[in-house]
C-alpha cells in the first residue's frame, strides 16, 4: 500500500521536476528575448533621436536660408517687397453694364483674324 | 550495569535488539535534524547577508538613471524643435575587471589617440567598479572600441542635448552640462521648475516628456540674428542685441544678443562679452527714454499734446548747462520736442510733471526693479532712489540711470498696447491669461498720443532712415544715442545706440528694441547716431518679418492721419 503510494509520489516529483525545469528554461528564454527586444528598442530609439535631430536641423530657418540664397539666381526669387502685396480692395469693381461696344469690336477683330493679345504680348516681349 | 557488594546476584539488564535499534534511529534522527537546522540556518544566514548588501548602481556618485535622464524637447511657437535629446554612447571602464591594464591602454589609444597614456593607465588601475573613460562619442567609435574586445570596457547610452538652431537662439535656450542639467537660459529655468522635481521623483527617466512650447518664433529669431550679425560687421560694432515682444500677451517673439555662443559647445558660453545684453546688460538708455517721460507726463495730465515748451536756451544747473544735440533754439510744441529729440524740451515736460511724480512713474512701469522674466541671467537696474533736480533733468532724457533693454521693451509695449503693463515671458501665453495679469500704467488716451508721437518721429524725425526700409508697415519709434563714459567723462566717439519701436501703429502688435554698441559710420555720408544703425536695422528686420507675422503693408495715408490726436488735427 505504502509502497505504491511512494512509487506514485516519486513519479509525480520527477514529472514536476521536469515541469519546473522546462518552465525555468522557458522563462529564461523569454527573459532573453525581452532583453534583446529592449536593446533593440533602445538602439532604435537612439537612431530615431538622431533622425529627429537631423530633421530639426534641416527644417531650421537658419539652415534653409543659405540654400535659398544659393539658388536665388537660378530660381529667380527674392525676399518679398512691400509693393508686391495686393488686396481685394485694389481690384477694380465690375463695371455696372458690360461694355457691349468694346465686346462687339473685339469679336469683329477676332473674326477678322486679329487677336489683340498678340499685340500686348509683342509689346511685353513675350513670344 | 551495576555490580553490588552484598553478593546478590547481579541483575543483568539487556536491551532487546529492537529497542537498541530504536534508540539508534532516534539518535540518528536527532543528528539529522541538527544537520538540517544547521544547513537551513546557513542558507538563511547567507540570504540575510545578501539582503543586507547594498548594490552599488551609482555611477561616480550619481544614480545610473539620472545619467540617462531625458529632457523634454523645446519647441518654438510653430512647433519647430529648438532643443532635442539625442542618444549617444559613452565609454566607461570597470577597473576591477580589467586583466591587463597595459594592453587595454595600448588598444584603447589606437581608437582614441587623444587620451593621454598616463592618465588612462591611472584611470584603469584600481578596484573601482565604474569610471568614465570618455563621454558622448559617436556610434562609429563605439563600433571600433567594441571590436577591440577589451574585457571590463563597455558603453552606456546617455542622453545629450542638441540644439539644431546652433547659435541662433543661444541666449534664450542657454545650455546644459555633460550630466544633462541646465546651466543657463531657459534650460536652467526648466530645471528650477518642474523637471527637476519630476526627475527626483523618478518620473522623467527614459520616458517621452511633454514638449515645452516657447513663445519664440524661429523665423523671426533667424531674421533678427542675421540682421544683427550683419549690423555687427556693417558698422564695425563691438556688440548688437535685439528683442521683440508681442505687446498684448508679453510673449517674446525673438531675442538675440551678439556676440553669442554655440549651446552645443557650452564652453563657448564662457567667452568674455558673450553675456545676454538684453536681460543681463544695463545701459544708459539715452533718448529712447524720452518716450517714457512723454508717456508719464501725458498720462499725469500735467502736459497736453497741444502744449509748447521754451527750448530757446540751455538749462543751467550750477556749473553745467544742458543743451540740445541738434538744437532748434525756439519754442517747440510737444510733438516737436519728441521729433527733434530736444533735451531742453524734455526737461521742461518732466518739470511740468514734477520730479517726484516722474520718479513714481518709473516705479509704476517697473523700471527700478527686476523684470519678472524666466531667464536666470538678469541684472538689477540702477535708478537713483531719490532724484535731485539735476538728476531728474538728466533722467528725463535717459542719462544718469541704467536699465536693461528688456525693461525698455516692456515699457514700450505697455505704452502702445493701450497702457497695460504685462510682464514678458518666454512661454506661450494666450490673450485671456495675459489680460488677467494686466496692470494699467497709463491711460488709453496717453497711449494713443504716444503712438502718434512714435509714428511722427518715423515720418519726420530721427526714425526716417528706419521708415525708408520698412515703408508701408506703419512702424514708429525713437532713436537713442547714449554717450559712453570713458575715463569719467561722456565720450562723443563711443556711443551705445538704441532704437525703440512698435508696429503696425494703426493697430499695434509688436514692440522692439534694437541696440548697437559702439558703431562706426558705414560710409562717409552716414553718421554714427542711432538713426543710421539701430534705426536701419529695425527697418530691415520689420521689412523681413512683418509678412511672416501676418502684417501686410498698407500705404494709405489715412492710417497715419487717424493716429493724429483730435486736439491737433
Amino acid at each position: 500500500m505504502i509502497r505504491n503510494l511512494n512509487i506514485i509520489l516519486i513519479f509525480t516529483s520527477v514529472l514536476m521536476l521536469a515541469g519546473v525545469y522546462t518552465l525555468k528554461f522557458a522563462i529564461e528564454n523569454t527573459a532573453n528575448e525581452r532583453a534583446a527586444l529592449i536593446a533593440q528598442i533602445d538602439s532604435q530609439q537612439g537612431s530615431l533621436s538622431l533622425l529627429k535631430a537631423d530633421e530639426a536641423v534641416l527644417s531650421q530657418p537658419g539652415h534653409i536660408a543659405p540654400i535659398v540664397e544659393r539658388h536665388a539666381m537660378a530660381l529667380d526669387i527674392a525676399p518679398v517687397r512691400q509693393e508686391q502685396f495686393g488686396s481685394f480692395a485694389d481690384l477694380p469693381m465690375r463695371p455696372a453694364k458690360p461694355n457691349s461696344a468694346a465686346m462687339d469690336s473685339l469679336f469683329t477683330a477676332l473674326e477678322a483674324g486679329i487677336d489683340p493679345i498678340d499685340a500686348i504680348l509683342e509689346l511685353e516681349g513675350i513670344e | 550495569m551495576a555490580i553490588t557488594a552484598d553478593g546478590h546476584a547481579p541483575t543483568i539488564a539487556l536491551d532487546g535488539a529492537r529497542k537498541v535499534r530504536g534508540n539508534l534511529t532516534q539518535a540518528r534522527i536527532r543528528w539529522m535534524i541538527l544537520a538540517l537546522v544547521l544547513g537551513f540556518g546557513l542558507v538563511g544566514g547567507r540570504l540575510v547577508q545578501l539582503g543586507l548588501v547594498e548594490t552599488d548602481s551609482a555611477i561616480e556618485g550619481q544614480a545610473r538613471d539620472v545619467i540617462t535622464a531625458t529632457r523634454p524637447p523645446i519647441l518654438d511657437r510653430n512647433g519647430l524643435e529648438m532643443a532635442v535629446d539625442i542618444r549617444v554612447p559613452s565609454l566607461f571602464a570597470e577597473p576591477r575587471r580589467i586583466i591587463d591594464v597595459q594592453e587595454a591602454v595600448r588598444k584603447l589609444r589606437t581608437v582614441l589617440p587623444d587620451l593621454s597614456a598616463d592618465w588612462l593607465r591611472e584611470r584603469l588601475t584600481g578596484e573601482q567598479g565604474f569610471v568614465w573613460v570618455q563621454r558622448e562619442l559617436s556610434p562609429a567609435i563605439q563600433e571600433r572600441v567594441m571590436r577591440l574586445g577589451i574585457p571590463g570596457i563597455d558603453f552606456i547610452t546617455e542622453s545629450k542635448r542638441f540644439y539644431p538652431g546652433m547659435n541662433e537662439a543661444s541666449h534664450i535656450l542657454g545650455s546644459t552640462n555633460i550630466d544633462n542639467r541646465g546651466i543657463a537660459g531657459i534650460e536652467r529655468h526648466m530645471d528650477g521648475e518642474d523637471i527637476a522635481l519630476l526627475q527626483d521623483l523618478g518620473l522623467a527617466r527614459g520616458n517621452a516628456l511633454t514638449p515645452v512650447d516657447l513663445s519664440v518664433d524661429m523665423r523671426v529669431q533667424h531674421v533678427m540674428h542675421e540682421q544683427l550679425v550683419d549690423a555687427l560687421q556693417r558698422y564695425s560694432a563691438i556688440a548688437a542685441a535685439g528683442v521683440m515682444l508681442d505687446i498684448h500677451t508679453g510673449e517674446v517673439i525673438a531675442l538675440a544678443s551678439l556676440p553669442d555662443f554655440d549651446p552645443n559647445q557650452p564652453a563657448t558660453a564662457l567667452v568674455k562679452d558673450s553675456f545676454n545684453r538684453i536681460t543681463a546688460g544695463i545701459f544708459e538708455p539715452g533718448s529712447i527714454f524720452k518716450t517714457v517721460t512723454m508717456a508719464g507726463a501725458l498720462d499725469s495730465g500735467a502736459v497736453r499734446i497741444t502744449d509748447s515748451f521754451d527750448a530757446r536756451f540751455g538749462i543751467r544747473f550750477g556749473r553745467y548747462t544742458i543743451d540740445d544735440f541738434h538744437g532748434k533754439h525756439r519754442i517747440l510744441s510737444l510733438p516737436e520736442v519728441y521729433k527733434y529729440s530736444s533735451n531742453i524740451g524734455t526737461i521742461r515736460v518732466m518739470q511740468a510733471m514734477g520730479k517726484d511724480n516722474f520718479r513714481a512713474f518709473l516705479t509704476r512701469i517697473g523700471l527700478d526693479t527686476r523684470v519678472p522674466f524666466e531667464l536666470p541671467e538678469m541684472r538689477l537696474p540702477t535708478v537713483p532712489k531719490e532724484l535731485s533736480e539735476v538728476g531728474a533733468a538728466t533722467a528725463s532724457f535717459g542719462h544718469g540711470l541704467s536699465v536693461s533693454p528688456l525693461h525698455m521693451v516692456t515699457a514700450y509695449a505697455a505704452f502702445v498696447n493701450g497702457g497695460n503693463y504685462i510682464a514678458p515671458t518666454l512661454y506661450k501665453r494666450d490673450l485671456a491669461t495675459a489680460q488677467a495679469q494686466y496692470r494699467r500704467v497709463i491711460s488709453p488716451q496717453a497711449s494713443d498720443e504716444v503712438r502718434y508721437l512714435m509714428r511722427l518721429n518715423a515720418l519726420e524725425g530721427s526714425g526716417s532712415q528706419m521708415n525708408k526700409a520698412a515703408l508701408g508697415y506703419r512702424v514708429g519709434g525713437k532713436t537713442g544715442t547714449a554717450e559712453k563714459v570713458v575715463d569719467g567723462r561722456y565720450s562723443s566717439s563711443k556711443v551705445t545706440n538704441f532704437f525703440g519701436s512698435a508696429f503696425p501703429l494703426d493697430n499695434p502688435r509688436y514692440a522692439m528694441i534694437i541696440m548697437v554698441d559702439e558703431p562706426k559710420a558705414e560710409n562717409a555720408q552716414q553718421g554714427t547716431t542711432a538713426g543710421w544703425n539701430a534705426g536701419t536695422v529695425t527697418g530691415r528686420i520689420v521689412q523681413r518679418v512683418a509678412p511672416m507675422l501676418g502684417v501686410a503693408p498698407d500705404f494709405a495715408e489715412i492710417l497715419d492721419e487717424n493716429l493724429v490726436p483730435p486736439a491737433i488735427r
